[in-house]
């Protein structure tokens, strides 16, 4: 019952950060709301784990935060016009 | 968890069609990672992590910096297309 409560929570910060990446006037909006839905997802990557009960499935969580961060350092870069 | 899915699915599908009406490239390729990010949890929750992780790897990861350089290299604004 009390994974009902966390997927909505999750759930709830995934649409926020669309609705910035929709509307986000400037690209750095657009970045940061993806990042942040890569953060947001780390997390439910390790709650899914917890639920599954299938521990093997943090490797997915922990290869996924190190590659979001190259793909964020890549679009900070740019835009800084240092790339 | 069924609804769950479905509403992942609608964020891909929003994400995809913004990706494909930004005139900002740029724009158009941080909708893409967002799309990639959806079919990795995805692919997550259909019991199927490795394919997960090669999936955050190759398209959060590798194709948003090499999207960035032929951006680089190219311009960044999307020309109207000249109909005559």
């Amino acid at each position: 019952m009390s994974h009902l409560v966390f997927v909505t929570i999750i759930g709830a910060g995934i649409l926020l950060c669309l609705l910035r990446m929709l509307k986000g006037p400037t690209s750095a909006d657009r970045a940061v709301a993806v990042d942040t839905v890569a953060t947001v997802t780390t997390a439910l990557l390790v709650l899914l784990a917890f639920v599954f009960k299938r521990y093997v499935y943090l490797d997915v969580a922990l290869v996924y935060s190190v590659l979001t961060f190259i793909g964020a350092v890549a679009i900070a870069r740019y835009m800084e016009g240092g790339l | 968890m069924i609804v769950f899915q479905t509403f992942l699915v609608l964020v891909m599908i929003v994400a995809a069609l913004a990706a494909a009406r930004f005139g900002d490239l740029l724009d158009a390729v941080i909708a893409c990672a967002l799309v990639s990010l959806m079919a990795s949890i995805i692919f997550y929750f259909l019991q199927a992590p490795d394919v997960a992780m090669a999936e955050a790897s190759i398209g959060a990861g590798l194709t948003t910096a090499i999207f960035i350089f032929a951006i680089n290299r190219s311009i960044r604004y999307e020309e109207n297309e000249k109909t005559d």
